[in-house]
């Protein structure tokens, strides 16, 4: 549980993911028609933007709700989003960039050694929690922090939680 | 009917028919006579041939061996230098078994030169001659063969080609023994070796069935190269003519190395005739497919002549089937631009709508009346264009190559995708290609 050495923990923010509006409906027919690198999934309701240089791939809803996933880091999920708006509104909509929100931050790290998850679950008993039938890693909940760290038995981590500048 | 029969325009071809079949009817009871729809067709097909037909006719030449001539017998050393020939069109037997040197889909037809054809005969490229004894020579390259003056015994070499001598059939051979004036000594080894070494690239024996109703081939004989000549069943008469222009580069060269006997060169020019022959055949042949295209005509006919890598060369695209990513490129800044007028007034437009709003609370206009933070958040400058550029990427790669078709599957993975594609058309490189199932994979 402590990390007391010296050698530095390598934690890597892997995935973030915000949302934000366009105040507008959207066709979501014409963007699947007209727009580069979407896909559209009429099943679902949704049409997958994604673009390359942030590495981003955004739902978009018709009522005008776009999440954003796949950004390394919150800025590059706010450049990556406006972009997105940007094409949006290329293709003749009305978009107003809007309630950009961080939603989800995923890092991922990994302890030296191997840890044992019934005895850490024991120790840690309200705060962790571990079902292995449901999930083979155990649960540790920050609350203050509104963090979730999910530890496994080899001794990987992640670790996810809000943004650093989410909106109320 | 017009084409060369690839499987894309016999389908093209196939298209029309129904259509015009079809129509017929309908133009009758509007009163149109049916000369207007012959009108139609006759375009319709023109317009497909001249930007099909270079891809057909193209194909040909480079690649397949359409026909396979087989140089007359008869030979009088008067004639030589006279007529090269009006091309002869015998009718069309399939060869049935030819090793194509690439791929050919098509069945050559077989054509002879007539009897009293004169040398030297121009053979334009990718055409098979056949030998009196029935062996093939696939022609790369345009070749003269010529008539090796009297009393000359074939010397034929194709070294690497020996082993694949196939003996004449029966009644090939029937034609050689009386063929005293096609009969020329043993080479010393240029002459044989420079009809040799001007095919020598691209010939290859190919084994044959004779064709019996043909009227005995001519006798295109190849002395061995090395002075043991044995009596080859191929014969070439060789004129003393001087080879025509038509010796080309490839064959210069390596004449040049054996040029210095005149005899090389007759042999050449032989093939020569037969090139000739066949060229102006291919030029009424594709005269006759009333390709309005001239190029394809009038540059095929010439193609020939021309050295063998250039042919594909020379042959144009226009039209349709172009690739026009220049102009494309330039298209695509200038919508932009405009479109970018547009936005920027929608932009300002907006931002002034919610600005008059005082910043703190929506408007009524807005949807969400509730979310109240939101209105704190309106980040509205999209900058058009500014720092909320578009991705620069897009457009780079938009090229001519479509394909139009029904998908069995779609798959992705992260950023591999996989295809699963069935019954469509696609352009591609300016050709037409028609497919009932293709796959395919690509990585985004």
């Amino acid at each position: 549980m402590e990390s007391n050495n010296d050698e530095a923990l390598d934690i890597i923010v892997t995935n973030v993911v915000a949302t934000f509006r366009t105040r507008c409906h959207l066709n979501l027919r014409k963007i699947a028609l007209e727009g580069i690198n979407v896909i559209y999934k009429p099943e679902v309701g949704k049409v997958l933007m994604k673009l390359r240089k942030p590495t981003i791939t955004a739902s978009i809803w018709s009522s005008g709700k776009i999440i954003c996933t796949g950004a390394t880091s919150e800025e590059e999920a706010k450049l990556g989003a406006r972009r997105l708006a940007r094409c949006l509104q290329k293709l003749g909509f009305k978009v107003r960039f809007s309630a950009f929100r961080v939603v989800n931050v995923l890092a991922v790290c990994s302890m030296p050694f191997a840890v044992h998850l019934i005895d850490f679950t024991k120790n840690n008993r309200p705060i962790a929690s571990y079902e292995p039938e449901l999930h083979p890693a155990a649960t540790y909940r920050i609350k203050n922090l509104k963090a979730t760290v999910q530890v496994f038995s080899t001794g990987s981590l992640t670790v996810t939680g809000h943004g650093t500048n989410t909106y109320p | 009917m017009l084409t060369n029969s690839g499987p894309v325009a016999k389908l093209y071809l196939s298209i029309i028919d129904d259509v015009i079949e079809s129509m017929k009817e309908l133009f009758l009871d509007e009163g149109l006579e049916d000369r207007v729809l012959d009108d139609l067709r006759h375009l319709w097909e023109s317009k497909m041939m001249q930007s099909k037909a270079m891809e057909d006719f193209r194909k040909n030449n480079v690649n397949s061996t359409n026909f396979v001539l087989q140089l007359p017998v008869s030979y009088t050393q008067a004639d030589r230098n006279q007529d090269l020939a009006a091309p002869v069109m015998i009718p069309t037997t399939q060869n049935i078994h030819s090793l194509p040197v690439k791929n050919n889909t098509k069945t050559p037809a077989t054509f002879s030169l007539p009897a009293a054809l004169a040398y030297p005969v121009q053979i334009p490229a990718g055409v098979t001659l056949q030998t009196a004894s029935g062996q093939l020579y696939k022609v790369n390259v345009p070749v003269v063969v010529t008539q090796a003056p009297v009393g000359q015994q074939p010397a034929s070499h194709l070294s690497k080609k020996v082993p694949e001598r196939s003996k004449v059939p029966a009644s090939q051979p029937a034609a050689i023994p009386p063929n005293p004036v096609l009969l020329h000594e043993p080479e010393p080894s240029s002459a044989p070796s420079s009809v040799i070494t001007q095919t020598r690239t691209s010939l290859a024996l190919i084994q044959e069935n004779s064709l019996p109703h043909e009227p005995p081939g001519a006798e295109v004989t190849l002395g061995e190269n090395e002075a043991n000549s044995q009596p080859e069943p191929l014969n070439i008469g060789v004129t003393a003519s001087p080879c025509p222009q038509f010796l080309d580069f490839q064959i210069s060269a390596e004449e040049a190395a054996f040029a210095q006997k005149k005899h090389s060169r007759d042999i050449d020019e032989i093939l020569k005739e037969v090139i000739e022959e066949e060229r102006v055949k291919a030029k009424r042949a594709r005269k006759l497919a009333g390709n309005a295209g001239n190029h394809s005509g009038t540059d095929l006919g010439l193609d020939l002549d021309y050295a063998y890598s250039e042919l594909s060369d020379i042959v144009q695209m226009d039209g349709p089937a172009d690739n026009s990513d220049p102009e494309q490129d330039e298209e695509v800044p200038p919508e932009e631009n405009d479109f970018l007028g547009l936005i920027n007034a929608e932009a300002i437009r907006a931002l002034q709508e919610e600005n008059g709003s005082d910043g703190n609370s929506i408007s009524s206009s807005s949807d969400d009346g509730g979310a109240d933070e939101l209105s704190n958040v309106e980040e509205d400058p999209l900058n058009s264009g500014d720092d909320v550029v578009e991705q620069d990427i897009p457009d780079l790669f938009d090229t001519d190559n479509v394909i139009v078709c029904q998908y069995d599957k779609i798959h992705r993975s992260k950023n591999r995708w996989k295809f699963h594609l069935k019954d469509g058309v696609m352009s591609y490189g300016g050709r037409d290609y028609v497919f009932s199932k293709a796959i395919g994979e690509a990585e985004w």
